[in-house]
């Protein structure tokens, strides 16, 4: 089986650089292009365990693509991606299927398959990953469902949930293989600012009780700043500001403070249009 | 000099007055005015007015410029971008007739290509014992061979009945001219088996699943279900691509032939009641016609139709790009790319088994 269909592009000096430490996420010099757009150039970071580690950025800034580059949807064009210590994009068959049944992800939209209802979607990964006998995995389901306060919804289909029980079912889905790592896309994103306080504190919840470690990336600053250990910040594909959300905060760079008080930076406001073609 | 109610119910008494202004201007010192002084309110009919009014100033190249606009105007012209707008449309792509069926033909042997790549992959997936996505497929073959083979009963069944009905009227108006009667049964019998029968069930099949396949694996993408499954440790192919080439690759032929001994059995009625040749005349006549070897092509034939129509589906469907326009580009390519295929592939099996033979 391919399973990636192409590698990234691994200059020898980024070779020096690997993590030999006890960082769980290690991304060195990762660069993306997309049809000649550079979308990423040159974000290095490091998740450590047990963290809640923030991806903050305005929409279109590459945070989902990093995302999908660390949890190996997506090879980056150009440098390397470690995960559990080990170099993610030079793994095979076995020994990434055994990486994935660490990791756990939160699909933006919930991804839930529609053609199940809630309950086996929760089911099918330990279906997948597991030998147990049906009995075992359905009250495993139930569990987990219970955990995220949707054991009421096991037999709806995906299609009549709300997008908060969307939510919570993929996070459930996402915690069913007991993971050490879970990867969230926009969590909050779409939700009342009540369901995404909600969806906070179970992302808080979860890595406090079970010491998940949380990647999570969002635009929403709020939540960010809420849920976030360390973060770093994305703007343009480059890493803006990186630390503890008091420490970002504290920063002086105009860009930050932009960003943080939702302020339009001055050189992107519009001025213009057909009003240069206005006598005056 | 505009009125103070610029608005879609005015601006085209206005388009003639503007067009003169610029042939003046062109021919005279390249310059024109437009007094806006009077326009307090303004609407979009208005402002693609005015866009469109600078866009003949600049083909004419004269230097058009709006003058005593309001603020309360101004503000609306600040919204937009000019200069994106006043991009001058690309010009439609022409070429001959040769070079238009090229650009038709060509995405379908692309298609034909990526169909290829993704039977491999699934081949591959079903030998590869480390290949996730077996244990959870469990079940999913029997799943859709029911939705497209036993959903299909009706409906291949009923045009079967009519198209043998059909047939055996259109032959039967030739024959009857030469007083041979009696090869009604052996016409609608070598047409329906040899050709029709695998051809307008794989077209139905097409039609029915194909489409169906594209649809939901196309939603499935742009849900990003398929990469939540990979995330999961399921191969998308084995888990979703390897049930439904199988299932169709099984269920197409079953409908062929249930197609036609269906219309042959229309064709039969037809002879029996209205040509009058009794039962076991009909009966005997269509036993003599027919050969084992056309069966067996028939079923051959329908087999690799099937499996054409769900590798084309799939491939489409877990290609789709641009939300739910791709879904419906990919749900109408995999129709008719799969129908070109078919009749492509039917014409290959003709030259190999009879004209060849």
């Amino acid at each position: 089986m391919r399973i990636f269909k192409r590698k990234p592009r691994i200059p020898k000096e980024l070779l020096e650089r690997k993590s030999r430490t006890e960082d769980l996420i290690r991304g060195i010099a990762i660069e993306t292009n997309f049809d000649g757009r550079t979308v990423l150039k040159g974000v290095d970071l490091a998740v450590t365990k047990g963290e809640v580690f923030v991806i903050l950025g305005p929409s279109g800034c590459g945070k989902t693509t990093l995302l999908r580059h660390l949890s190996g949807m997506l090879p980056p064009t150009l440098g390397i991606v470690q995960l559990f210590g080990r170099d993610l994009y030079t793994l095979k068959g076995k020994e990434l299927a055994e990486l994935r049944g660490r990791m756990g992800f939160s699909f933006q939209g919930g991804a839930l398959l529609n053609s199940m209802s809630v309950l086996e979607n929760v089911a099918l990964p330990l279906r997948e990953s597991t030998d147990l006998p049906w009995e075992k995995i359905e009250r495993i389901a139930r569990l987990k469902l219970d955990m995220v306060g949707l054991l009421h919804a096991a037999h709806l289909s995906p299609s009549s949930l709300s997008g908060g029980m969307k939510k919570r079912a993929a996070i459930s889905r996402a915690i069913a293989l007991d993971p050490e790592l879970i990867f969230f896309d926009e969590p909050s994103a779409g939700l009342d600012p009540i369901t995404a306080v909600e969806v906070d504190n179970l992302i808080l919840k979860l890595n406090k009780v079970f010491g998940i470690t949380m990647v999570v990336v969002t635009h929403d600053i709020p939540s960010a700043f809420l849920i976030a250990d360390r973060m770093i910040m994305l703007h343009e594909g480059r890493v803006l500001a990186r630390g503890t959300p008091d420490e970002i905060r504290e920063m002086k760079d105009s860009k930050v403070q932009d960003f943080i008080h939702r302020a339009l930076p001055a050189e992107e406001q519009r001025s213009g249009g057909l009003a240069r073609f206005l006598k005056t | 000099m505009l009125p103070s109610h610029f608005d879609r119910g005015v601006v085209e008494e206005y388009a003639p007055q503007i067009e003169e202004v610029l042939r003046e201007a062109s021919k005279g010192e390249g310059k024109a005015l437009v007094e806006l002084s009077a326009v307090e309110s303004f609407d979009s009919a208005g402002m693609a007015f005015l866009i469109e009014a600078l866009e003949q100033a600049r083909a004419q190249e004269v230097d058009l410029r709006f003058v005593g606009v309001r603020p309360a105007v101004s503000d609306f012209f600040s919204l937009v971008g000019i200069e994106r707008l006043l991009v001058p449309e690309q010009q439609a792509k022409g070429g001959n007739f040769v070079e238009k069926v090229g650009d038709l033909a060509l995405p379908m042997m692309e298609r034909l290509g990526a169909g290829k790549d993704l039977l491999v992959e699934a081949a591959h997936s079903l030998m590869d014992p480390s290949s996730g996505g077996k244990r959870a497929g469990r079940g999913r073959f029997f799943l859709e061979l029911e939705h497209a083979g036993i959903g299909a009963i009706g409906i291949v069944s009923l045009i079967g009945f009519l198209l043998g009905l059909i047939l055996a009227m259109q032959a039967w108006v030739q024959l009857k001219v030469f007083g041979a009667d009696k090869y009604v049964a052996d016409m609608v019998a070598v047409s329906i088996t040899r050709e029709i029968g695998p051809l307008m069930t794989a077209i139905l099949v097409a039609a029915r699943s194909g489409s169906s396949i594209a649809a939901q694996l196309g939603t499935m993408v742009i849900n990003e279900e398929v990469d939540a499954l990979r995330q999961m440790g399921i191969n998308p192919v084995r888990y979703l691509v390897v049930p439904k080439v199988g299932a169709l690759a099984l269920a197409t032929p079953c409908l062929a032939v249930l197609f036609s001994t269906i219309a042959i059995f229309g064709g039969l009625l037809f002879g029996v009641f209205v040509v009058d040749l009794g039962w076991q005349v009909y009966i005997e006549a269509t036993s003599e016609a027919l050969q084992a070897g056309d069966i067996l092509g028939s079923l051959i034939k329908s087999t690799v139709f099937g499996t054409l129509v769900a590798t084309v589906g799939c491939s489409l469907g877990l290609n789709v790009k641009g939300g739910p326009v791709g879904v419906g580009k990919a749900t109408t390519g995999a129709v008719v790319a799969s129908i070109f295929m078919i009749i492509v592939f039917d014409a290959v099996f003709v030259l190999l088994l009879r004209v060849g033979a």
